[in-house]
């Protein structure tokens, strides 16, 4: 654990506040492993299609991934749980502090690492430092229907409280701080807090399993706290010292990933 | 009425010019009225003169001293002008301040060095000067001032030390 | 019983084996004048071998540089090599070699001026272009990793009425502190040694050539004051310049070190790059000096066996230096057992790019230590640029290493994908093309041996009889 040094302006105050805000759950258990978290995310993000052959190169954009491994030999073959594997938005964030243009910050307020995408020159140097590799490159003009004219239909799917990117852009999972702030703003405009499970991002919403819980994790009573209670629960890669927003729930594989 | 005229003495080798120096020395030339143009540098005591005295080094000093400023600036101004959290790191990070710091007080020292050679010859300068162009080729010229009536003999007496020719001084287009 | 002296079987009937003095460049002097004619006569001879070079690279520029970045700038970074987890490929890799490159000029006209070793002489100007000329290379490589290039100026600090400042908690900030710093010092210590040398030709120009030299000389004609200026302002450059060559690639050496990735996050990432380049860099000057000599007029009075003898000394100490610092840095991880450390060894030694890293410990390692101990085979021009060329293969392998080949291990294996580059090998040849053709471009405009340090040194260095023998001396005339 960090030890509070007490140390003056030269080191970072916001230390002192472990709690953040917003966090996540993710039951590995229940995880069934069917991708409807991965396509309402690319659907409501307007997370670009990147064909075949960019794919199999590795340069599918999605920004949460499914990942499937397996422990044994041929023919004793067992399947381990499924790891959803998105942005955890950690407190002491390895992608902040290397963007030399400042498009990778940290969020005060809702203690999110924002990526700016108007800002940002494409050193990649983030998706370089990001020890869980969430972050996702446009590594050409995909969303462009001038240059993909089958792509000019799919462009009525396109979510309008998201912004589109160009090339040469970093982008990630912001946990939908689109929804984030439609439900504050909401929230406030009718003059009250906000309740717990109003907001629902879009991985959430679409799981079937209901795997994924979000809320406040600052708010003990909210169901994300107490989903994140039990013994099962573990940050991934912890030994780094991110001080990730996403706990996930594994009674096999408590505390390592494999 | 004497007027000054401004020779030029061409010497061969070093010995024979510094022999010129010090004989134009007896004959009444003051060092300040005496400038040596060379191929390659020759240090005073080499030839007999004192040493020149150059500003570059307090120039480059200022220099390095802003330079300090600066990349104090870039560092910890910016971030209180405009404060950004990124990664868990303090505002005010120490190490950063040094690299930066370092890098611009080096930039800050080499680049007023070499405005200040700049200011302190007064490069870049077009207008005719006092040259002969077999100076790059190896001569040692000594250009100095003397009265218009002891010319001659102070002509001869080079002469006799060794210099290739002694000339008026013409201005010349470099 | 008597003892008989009997003479000592190697020293029988030999005389030592020493080389002549006089065949040192230094103790064979020739009237300045001379010198002159020779350096002039050597830029302006231009045959028809030089015009077939010069048409060949600019071809391979336009085709390989020109097109190629418009076609990445045009196209994006889709059309490279690069993805997850190598964000990084060879447009990195370059960078660093090109600036490890660069910084061999620094060695030779600052280190070697600080310390006095006159062997330097008649190459420091021929290696400090090398380190202007490398950084250009550099820079591009830089720029053309970039997602979006046309906003590179955003890297620069200026007040702008939305506030936005770059950010200098970040390696690729100080990177770019330290850059343009060594850059800007460069270019200008190289310009300073120049001045007298452009004077000399400026006096034995005509027509147009003259009036672009008489504006480049800045009106230098070599007056005491000038004289004390201009060495005032080189000695403050060469003590300067030292520790920011040993900053910028330490700092370069950061962009990978800060990072959390396997391989990357090693604390002796600082000097073992700092030692790279330089391997790298003395690897490439007795290259160029090889092509300067062979193929320039006149060159062969100043470029000797003993300069190549000098520089393949300094790369065989390199070359040691570096496999330490290399023990340390494969050493430390296959010790310590941390599992990610040691798959990517694993993956290094015996995935599918195994005889890549073996080529490497070959060439930085074996070859020069098989080679460069003979003082026979040193002072051989063509041989020592053959080091020379596998030198560099081997350490341009090295950068591949330690930046592709390292990123397609992390911590995440589901990610785990290979590099194959794609239009960076053009780019690379396109980077080696523009850099050999500003150096044939340079060779006509000014003249790559500094003839007025030569005759500072040939007038400091005299032989002196003592006994029997005539012994080189050098006097301290600065």
């Amino acid at each position: 654990m960090t030890t509070d040094l007490q140390l003056p302006a030269f080191t970072n105050a916001s230390e002192k506040d472990l709690g953040g805000r917003w966090g996540m759950v993710i039951d590995q258990d229940i995880c069934t492993g069917c991708q409807a978290c991965v396509a309402a995310c690319a659907m409501e993000n307007n997370v670009p299609y990147v064909g075949e052959d960019d794919a199999a190169y590795g340069r599918a954009m999605h920004w949460i991934r499914i990942e499937r491994f397996w422990k044994g030999t041929f023919p004793e073959v067992k399947m381990t749980p499924f790891q959803p594997m998105l942005c955890q938005q950690c407190h002491n964030a390895p992608c902040e502090p290397v963007c030399p243009v400042y498009a990778s910050v940290h969020s005060a307020s809702e203690d999110l690492n924002l990526q700016v995408y108007n800002r940002c020159v494409g050193t990649r140097y983030c998706a370089n430092n990001c020890p869980y590799q969430v972050r996702e490159f446009n590594w050409r003009d995909y969303t462009d229907a001038r240059l993909h004219p089958e792509l000019t239909s799919l462009q009525n799917q396109l979510n309008p409280d998201v912004t589109v990117r160009r090339r040469g852009v970093m982008e990630k999972c912001t946990f939908c701080i689109q929804r984030i702030h439609q439900g504050e703003d909401a929230a406030a405009s009718e003059n009250r807090e906000l309740a717990d499970g109003e907001v629902v991002p879009a991985c959430a919403q679409a799981c079937p399993a209901d795997a994924i819980v979000f809320g406040r994790i600052d708010d003990p009573n909210s169901r994300v706290s107490q989903a994140a209670l039990p013994s099962r629960g573990y940050h991934m890669l912890e030994e780094l010292g991110t001080l990730p927003r996403v706990t996930y729930l594994n009674g096999e594989t408590n505390g390592s990933n494999g | 009425m004497s007027e000054h005229v401004s020779l030029l003495a061409l010497f061969e080798d070093i010995g024979p010019a510094s022999d010129g120096i010090d004989k134009l020395r007896a004959l009444g030339v003051t060092d300040d009225q005496m400038n040596v143009i060379s191929g390659i540098p020759f240090p005073g005591r080499v030839l007999g003169r004192p040493g020149a005295r150059t500003n570059v080094p307090q120039i480059a000093l200022v220099g390095a001293a802003l330079g300090a400023l600066l990349g104090l600036f870039l560092v910890y101004g910016v971030a209180y002008l405009y404060p950004l959290q990124v990664g868990g790191q303090p505002l005010y990070p120490v190490p950063m301040g040094f690299i930066a710091t370092f890098e611009m007080t080096m930039l800050g020292l080499m680049a007023f060095a070499f405005l200040g050679l700049f200011v302190d010859s007064g490069f870049p300068s077009y207008t005719p000067k006092e040259y002969v162009p077999e100076i790059s080729n190896g001569k040692i010229a000594v250009l100095f001032a003397c009265d218009q009536n002891d010319e001659k003999r102070f002509a001869d007496a080079l002469i006799k030390l060794g210099a290739e020719s002694v000339a008026r001084a013409e201005a010349r287009q470099l | 019983m008597a003892v008989t002296a009997r003479p000592l079987p190697h020293a029988a009937g030999r005389a030592e084996e020493h080389e002549d003095p006089r065949e040192h460049l230094m103790h064979d002097p020739r009237p300045r004048g001379e010198m002159n004619a020779m350096v002039l006569e050597s830029m302006h001879t231009t045959t028809w071998r030089y015009w077939l070079a010069t048409g060949t690279l600019f071809f391979l520029v336009l085709t390989c540089f020109v097109y190629a970045w418009y076609y990445l700038i045009a196209n994006g970074l889709g059309v490279a090599g690069v993805n997850r987890p190598v964000y990084w490929g060879i447009f990195l890799a370059n960078t660093v070699f090109w600036i490890g490159i660069s910084h061999a000029g620094t060695f030779i006209s600052a280190i070697l001026r600080v310390l006095k070793v006159e062997s330097r002489r008649p190459f420091t100007r021929a290696a400090e272009l090398m380190t202007t000329f490398g950084l250009v290379q550099a820079g591009a490589s830089i720029f053309m990793h970039m997602g979006r290039i046309w906003l590179a100026y955003w890297l620069f600090p200026f007040p702008n009425e939305r506030a936005l400042w770059p950010d200098f908690h970040s390696p690729l900030m100080w990177d770019f502190l330290a850059i343009n710093t060594y850059v800007l010092c460069s270019t200008m210590y190289l310009f300073l040694p120049l001045i007298p040398d452009i004077a000399m030709v400026r006096d034995h120009a005509k027509g147009w050539p003259k009036v672009f030299y008489r504006l480049l000389s800045l009106g230098f004609r070599g007056t005491e004051g000038e004289w004390k200026n201009l060495h005032t302002a080189m000695n403050i450059f060469a003590f300067a310049i030292i520790p920011v060559m040993f900053s910028v690639h330490t700092i370069v050496s950061w962009d990978f070190a800060m990072a959390t990735r396997p391989g990357w996050s090693s604390s002796v990432f600082g000097p073992y790059f700092v030692i790279g380049a330089l391997h790298s860099g003395m690897a490439a000057v007795a290259i160029v000096l090889f092509l300067v000599r062979s193929t320039m007029k006149n060159m062969k009075y100043f470029i000797r066996p003993e300069h190549f003898n000098a520089i393949g000394k300094l790369m065989l100490m390199v070359s040691m230096a570096w496999a330490y610092f290399y023990m340390n840095d494969y050493l430390v991880p296959w010790y310590g057992g941390d599992k990610w450390e040691k798959i990517l060894q694993e993956f290094t030694e015996k995935g599918p790019l195994w005889w890549l890293w073996y080529t490497m410990l070959i060439l930085n390692i074996v070859v020069p230590w098989a080679i460069l101990w003979r003082k026979k085979w040193r002072s051989t021009p063509w041989l020592l640029a053959s080091v020379g060329v596998l030198i560099n293969i081997g350490m341009w392998i090295e950068r591949y290493v330690i930046i592709p080949e390292s990123l397609t291990i992390n911590r995440m294996p589901f990610t785990w994908q290979i590099y194959i580059p794609r239009v960076e090998v053009f780019l690379t040849i396109g980077t080696v093309s523009l850099f050999l053709l500003l150096y044939m471009l340079a060779s006509r405009i000014i003249p790559l041996v500094p003839v007025w340090e030569v005759q500072e040194g040939q007038i400091a260095h005299t032989l002196r009889r003592v006994g029997k023998a005539d012994l080189p001396t050098l006097s301290e005339i600065e």
